[in-house]
């Protein structure tokens, strides 16, 4: 129940990798330009060349450690078995007469054309996985916030308020669970629609409490400078062009 | 009633009575941010705050309004004075930048708007358009000032509740404020944070940094401070204006009276605490415990013990003190009492079995907890359905005279939601449905947070009432009158451990 266990917060030594240097918004960029360019195959090998690629990069240039990423990624891993497994067994293909058949155990067919399709999706959710967890686990949430605001233009009411809000999610996970505790010493199931309320009610206030809190502080009052300024580096270029050989290199790599 | 700049402002009044309605109105949060109307006049630097909204000056970058005087201009024919109500809706007037006020809450947690420490303080300097420098300049200074040196990347989320309001404080004091409005800063602290914020404000005082208005429950601490005391009544009147030992001789029994509490009520109610020490010497000595620890560890996963090797034996009749610091461990030990978690090691007995196998059922019957915020415990739409909730006939007979005696009479509550009561209120609702089962373990977490010196006294009366009966009284509290009024057994923690286990004042049972 302690904060540390819901929200994720980066330690020292990714933020100051190269990985963790690297505004936020690059590595977006980045994520993106990978996705899409994943959408122009459907082989099996660039997704997986290109979660290699980003697994190597947190643990090299991103400070992260073997563990910490094993266990950041851990329960995705049931994710990707089960998209293979439920694609290999429902694949239309494995009705189609005309499909290469593998495997036959009872009524169970499996044809080489669902083994390709599925093993490509799974590829690819190995692919968006593998990079989702480097750029969590090397982005600090304040740099992101403010990149966006600086850099992106985003409305500062929003991504405060999204900074503040996402902080506040474990206050509201423990208020769930004095409110089931609540409900338990006295004499009723924990588990209740009604929960819903009281967690809604707790959710508003906490919300009107740093909109009053921001307010009080002259937020949105006017023009406002930056604490923290953030800008384009060199490092940014650095990074996005090698992303972009390595997304063309695993393009090429297809048969 | 004029308060001169650089002097400190102190609004005591009963719970419900508006003082923090005061607060945020002077801070220049009221009319636009709340609903209700604003009569009279308040005047901070000759600025009408709430009239029509036209007198505006916005305070330049990085440029600071003189310390501010605040006029409360008393309309004595009518209404006697400062009368605020919520009823209904007004024009929005002057922000609190406009104001050059600054407030502070009561709950640190929720002030906090960015994620770490020197960020957050720099907050309200951005949004003034601070030019980088001078902000840079400005943080370290700001954290100083609360004793904070060093802090600015540690993680606001991380630091202790004290930490956490100086924080609060920093980013408040940060653009110089002409006028610093705090409500009730102390009310969530233990004693050590709740002194360390009073010396930074006697600190501010002594520099005539700025106007400071401060509504706060802890007499002896507050009091000493203050040049000017506005003592307000239950129906948010004044009972009386003027400096602090004025206001002591004139009206000191009227706000007795009031239910305020007054500086030298430290020693707090004589007569209560002596009825029950006498009756309580004649009391069988009861050998079967309610509640048992035997060398019980506790830890979330991955982390360091939050509590260990406790040992710790509850008969009926006893009244404990949970006591130690922000963080120290009680409200996890209430909980493991309670059976809502399950210990890492050891044993935990209620009655004779282990708390988290029973049903809900019968850890109602056992036990009745009161937890820290009265908010998280309501189940219904009104008080009296709330009252009512799950109970026999017999339980809800003794829950409404409970209400009756917790100064929370159904004529007047019943209907109104439990989320609208004020915070005073709202902790004697979780008294009632906490206690109204009279069960034989009574669990409550800072049962005093934001009681009046009337909601204090019926509490004490109460709970005496149920040890009597059989009841044991467990209670985790920073409130050490609450200590020396209602237990006779404290139990200190400190870093998980039980640091001290001792009687609570010998010469007082003796």
């Amino acid at each position: 129940m302690s904060a540390a266990t819901i929200v994720p917060e980066i330690a020292q030594a990714q933020r100051e990798s190269i990985l963790g240097r690297t505004n936020p918004l690059t590595k977006l960029a980045i994520a993106l330009a990978w996705l899409l360019g994943l959408g122009l195959t459907v082989d099996l090998r660039p997704p997986l060349l290109l979660a290699l690629a980003a697994l190597l990069a947190g643990l090299s240039i991103g400070g992260l450690t073997p563990g910490a990423l094993a266990r950041r990624l851990a329960p995705l891993w049931l994710a990707v078995i089960g998209i293979f497994l439920a694609n290999l067994l429902f694949a239309r293909s494995n009705t189609d007469p005309l499909a290469i058949e593998l495997l036959r155990i009872g009524p169970l067919r499996i044809t080489e054309e669902a083994l390709l399709a599925a093993g490509g999706l799974g590829a690819r959710v190995v692919a968006i996985v593998s990079v989702g967890a480097v750029f969590a686990l090397t982005t600090d949430a304040t740099f992101l916030i403010d990149s966006m605001v600086q850099l992106a233009r985003v409305s500062p009411r929003f991504a405060y308020g999204t900074l503040a809000a996402y902080q506040a999610l474990p206050r509201l996970a423990e208020d769930l669970g004095t409110l089931r505790a609540t409900r338990r010493l006295r004499g009723l199931r924990e588990w209740h629609p009604r929960l819903v309320v009281g967690l809604l009610v707790r959710a508003i206030r906490h919300a009107d409490q740093l909109a009053i809190a921001m307010d009080a502080r002259g937020f949105g009052t006017g023009p406002r400078t930056s604490y923290r300024v953030v800008r384009w580096q060199f490092l940014d270029a650095v990074v996005l062009a090698a992303a972009l050989a390595i997304l063309v290199g695993a393009l090429l790599a297809t048969r | 009633m004029a308060v001169e700049p650089g002097s400190v402002l102190l609004v005591v009044g009963p719970s419900g009575s508006g003082k923090s309605t005061l607060a945020r109105g002077l801070a220049g949060l009221l009319p636009g941010q709340f609903p209700g109307t604003w009569s009279g006049s308040v005047r901070i630097d000759g600025r009408e705050i709430a009239k029509d909204g036209s007198a505006a000056g916005a305070v330049g970058p990085g440029g600071a309004v003189d310390a501010g005087a605040v006029e409360l201009a008393v309309d004595a024919a009518a209404a006697g004075g400062l009368h605020v109500a919520v009823e209904a809706a007004n024009a929005p007037p002057l922000t609190p930048v406009d104001l050059g006020a600054g407030i502070v809450l009561q709950d640190p947690a929720s002030q906090l708007v960015m994620e770490r420490v020197g960020d957050d303080v720099a907050f309200g300097l951005e949004n003034l358009a601070w030019p980088l420098l001078a902000m840079r300049r400005r943080v370290p200074e700001a954290l100083a000032s609360v004793g904070l040196t060093g802090f600015e990347d540690r993680r606001s989320t991380r630091l202790s509740g004290g930490e956490q309001q100086r924080v609060a404080l920093a980013g408040v004091l940060a653009p110089a404020p002409g006028l610093l409005v705090l409500d009730e800063p102390t009310a969530s602290l233990d004693p050590e944070g709740a002194e360390v914020v009073m010396r930074i404000l006697a600190s501010l005082r002594e520099r005539e940094a700025a106007t400071i208005v401060l509504v706060d429950h802890r007499a002896e601490l507050a009091w000493p401070l203050a040049d000017v005391v506005l003592a307000l009544g239950h129906d948010g009147r004044p009972i009386d204006v003027g400096p602090p030992d004025a206001v002591l001789q004139r009206s000191g029994s009227a706000l007795r009276n009031a239910g305020i509490w007054l500086p030298e009520d430290r020693e707090a109610v004589a007569g209560a605490r002596t009825a029950w020490a006498s009756r309580a010497a004649a009391a069988p000595a009861a050998s079967v415990p309610i509640l048992e620890f035997q060398d019980v560890r506790f830890a979330f996963p991955d982390t360091e013990p939050v509590l260990r090797d406790i040992a710790l034996t509850v008969l009926p009749g006893e009244r404990i003190a949970l006591v130690g610091a922000n963080g120290s461990g009680k409200t996890t030990l209430l909980r493991l009492a309670l059976g809502l978690l399950r210990p890492t090691a050891g044993v935990v007995r209620l009655g004779s079995r282990s708390p988290w196998r029973l049903a809900p059922v019968q850890v109602a019957r056992l036990a009745g907890y009161v937890v820290q915020d009265p908010e998280l415990g309501f189940l219904a739409d009104t008080v009296r359905e709330e009252v009512d909730l799950g109970l026999d006939r017999e339980q809800v007979r003794f829950a409404h005279e409970l209400c009756e005696r917790l100064n929370l009479p159904l004529q007047t509550f019943a209907d109104r939601s439990p989320y609208r009561l004020s915070g005073g209120e709202q902790r004697r609702l979780s008294l009632v449905t906490g206690l109204a089962r009279r069960p034989l373990l009574l669990a409550l977490d800072e049962p005093t947070f934001g009681q009046d010196r009337r909601g204090h006294e019926a509490l004490v009366a109460a709970l005496d009432d149920l040890v009597w009966q059989g009841s044991a009284l467990l209670a985790a509290t920073h409130d050490e009158r609450f200590v020396r009024d209602a237990t006779s057994r404290r139990v200190e923690l400190a870093g998980g451990w039980i640091i001290a286990d001792e009687p609570v004042g010998r010469e007082a049972a003796a």
